[in-house]
């Protein structure tokens, strides 16, 4: 199992994101450690998948601060309102955080192989003899070497989220960001998804994963974070969240996702948060019921 | 009908024809290349973030497409040396014609072929610190290509086809020659039924290949 240490890897405070009228994220706290793993959960639309696209930049925040490694990755004005650095610097920023996509995104015209070394011969222009050997190493790591001349196209949706797990780890980033990566994959192959992801986790990688996997959750997750109407709600380690959630969304949230029976017929009687956490207590790979 | 065809006329003057014929490629190729780097460079400002580029993109593809070739070449030939003081021999305009008014088209399919390949390739590419030139060239660009061949080589066989229009500036390309020699031969029928089965086979040439290679590029992804 890992620690992490007490050295601080992301800082965020007070972040808020607005599409037009629609306030996506109301003032978001949040401190990782290295080597930590958060989960974050919470309905659809709450804002997960935007907290982790403004941390590595893909959207831009509208104020608050977010601080990487000790580094401020944006250029805060005297009011609070982030500003976006020069492409150039974000582009560098950019580099120290991997980000692994719902949908894959792998580079559809290269090879597993050539979509891990695009970016260590491009970006940080590495020798491409050099970028293969690292390639072939990321590639071993998430068990996809002996396909590493295929194409996307040939791959299973396990084993593309795989290769761009390797993608990001080649890039040797301080942090990775999981944007639902099982989310969009058949229930059988999410489950060696999650365990490269245990891996990483336990080699004291530094996460942050949006997830429906309640069961990764509670195994892998140092901290969780139940995400409700655009800011963190509830916060705690797995134990606390699932057995005992102080917040009655939480509760709801959780017997929602976790007894597919009381969405689709009557809720039960008892909030039956509890029981169902322990009654199924190997349930590390279960998916999200649909 | 009585008329008596006399292809004589043609195989007597066929090395005077097929003489227009290089012209007609020589003016096709220039303007398809040229039209291809300006067009590349109206199809990026055209999905460019700012505004006021886009416009710009815009008003340039909607004046070349919504006014005449005919007329665009003609003012190239006569109004803009008035206007710049530059001027250009005939088959330069031609060609400089042929190739902002194909640039148009270019562009629409530069755009077309960027946005279809899905964002997802671009962010993910910006996501491990890809400047946007790298991502353009190196992850959107060679996908996109796949989507713009059979258009662009209707563009490419049309402006094949438009460049029969600097025969009107007196370059002496395939259908100017055919005019010359229909005039003093008073044989037009024969003539100009030759040069549509010359044209007809260039372009015919032109999308066969593009065929080739597409199904070739499928074959390899």
């Amino acid at each position: 199992m890992h620690t992490p240490s007490n050295e601080i890897m992301v800082t965020i405070r007070g972040l808020k994101k607005s599409f037009g009228e629609n306030m996506v994220l109301k003032g978001v706290d949040l401190t990782v450690r290295r080597g930590e793993v958060v989960v974050v959960i919470g309905a659809s639309g709450s804002g997960k998948s935007t907290l982790l696209r403004c941390i590595n930049l893909m959207e831009i925040p509208d104020v608050g601060t977010i601080h990487v490694a000790g580094e401020s990755i944006g250029d805060n004005a005297a009011d609070g309102s982030f500003r976006m650095f020069p492409d150039k610097v974000v582009n560098r920023l950019r580099t120290g955080m991997g980000m692994v996509f719902q949908h894959f995104n792998l580079f559809s015209h290269l090879t597993a192989l050539e979509n891990v070394t695009i970016g260590p011969i491009t970006v940080n222009r590495i020798d491409p003899e050099e970028a293969k050997r690292l390639g072939v190493e990321m590639l071993t790591k998430v068990g996809m070497v002996d396909k590493a001349d295929a194409y996307p196209s040939r791959l299973s949706g396990g084993q593309k989220q795989r290769v761009a797990i390797a993608r990001a780890l080649a890039m040797r980033p301080k942090l990775i960001l999981f944007d639902e990566p099982t989310s969009a994959l058949d229930p059988e192959l999410v489950g060696d998804v999650l365990a490269t992801m245990k891996q990483l986790a336990d080699e004291g990688m530094t996460m942050i994963i949006v997830t429906h996997e309640m069961g990764f959750a509670r195994e892998v997750a140092d901290r969780v974070l139940f995400f409700d109407g655009g800011s963190v709600l509830e916060e705690g380690t797995p134990a606390q969240i699932f057995c005992q959630p102080q917040q009655e969304r939480t509760r709801d949230f959780l017997r929602r996702v976790l007894s597919p029976a009381a969405t689709v017929q009557h809720p039960p009687l008892e909030p039956a948060v509890n029981t169902e956490t322990q009654a199924t207590p190997d349930s590390s790979l279960t998916r999200r019921p649909t | 009908m009585n008329y008596q065809f006399q292809w004589g006329v043609v195989i007597d003057n066929l090395p005077y024809l097929l003489n227009g014929v290089w012209l007609t490629l020589m003016v096709t190729a220039v303007s398809l290349a040229a039209a291809i780097v300006i067009g590349l460079g109206i199809g990026l400002l055209r999905i460019s973030h700012r505004p006021s580029l886009r416009r710009i993109a815009t008003i340039y593809i909607e004046i070349f497409r919504n006014t005449p070739a005919l007329v665009q070449l003609i003012w190239v030939y006569y109004c803009l040396p008035v206007l710049t003081g530059i001027n250009l021999d005939p088959i330069s305009s031609c060609m400089l014609a042929l190739s902002i008014n194909g640039a148009a088209y270019v562009a629409e399919i530069f755009r077309a072929g960027i946005q279809a390949v899905p964002s997802g390739q671009a962010e993910a590419a910006r996501s491990i610190g890809m400047s946007y030139a790298l991502t353009m060239r190196k992850i959107v660009l060679p996908q996109a290509v796949r989507h713009m061949i059979p258009p662009f080589v209707n563009e490419a066989v049309s402006i094949l086809k438009y460049s029969s229009l600097v025969s009107v500036l007196g370059v002496a390309d395939l259908t100017y020659q055919a005019q010359t020699l229909s005039t003093t031969t008073f044989r037009p029928i024969e003539i100009f039924t030759f040069i549509g089965v010359v044209y007809f086979l260039l372009c015919w040439a032109m999308s066969a290949t593009a065929q080739y290679f597409e199904r070739r590029l499928k074959a390899s992804s």
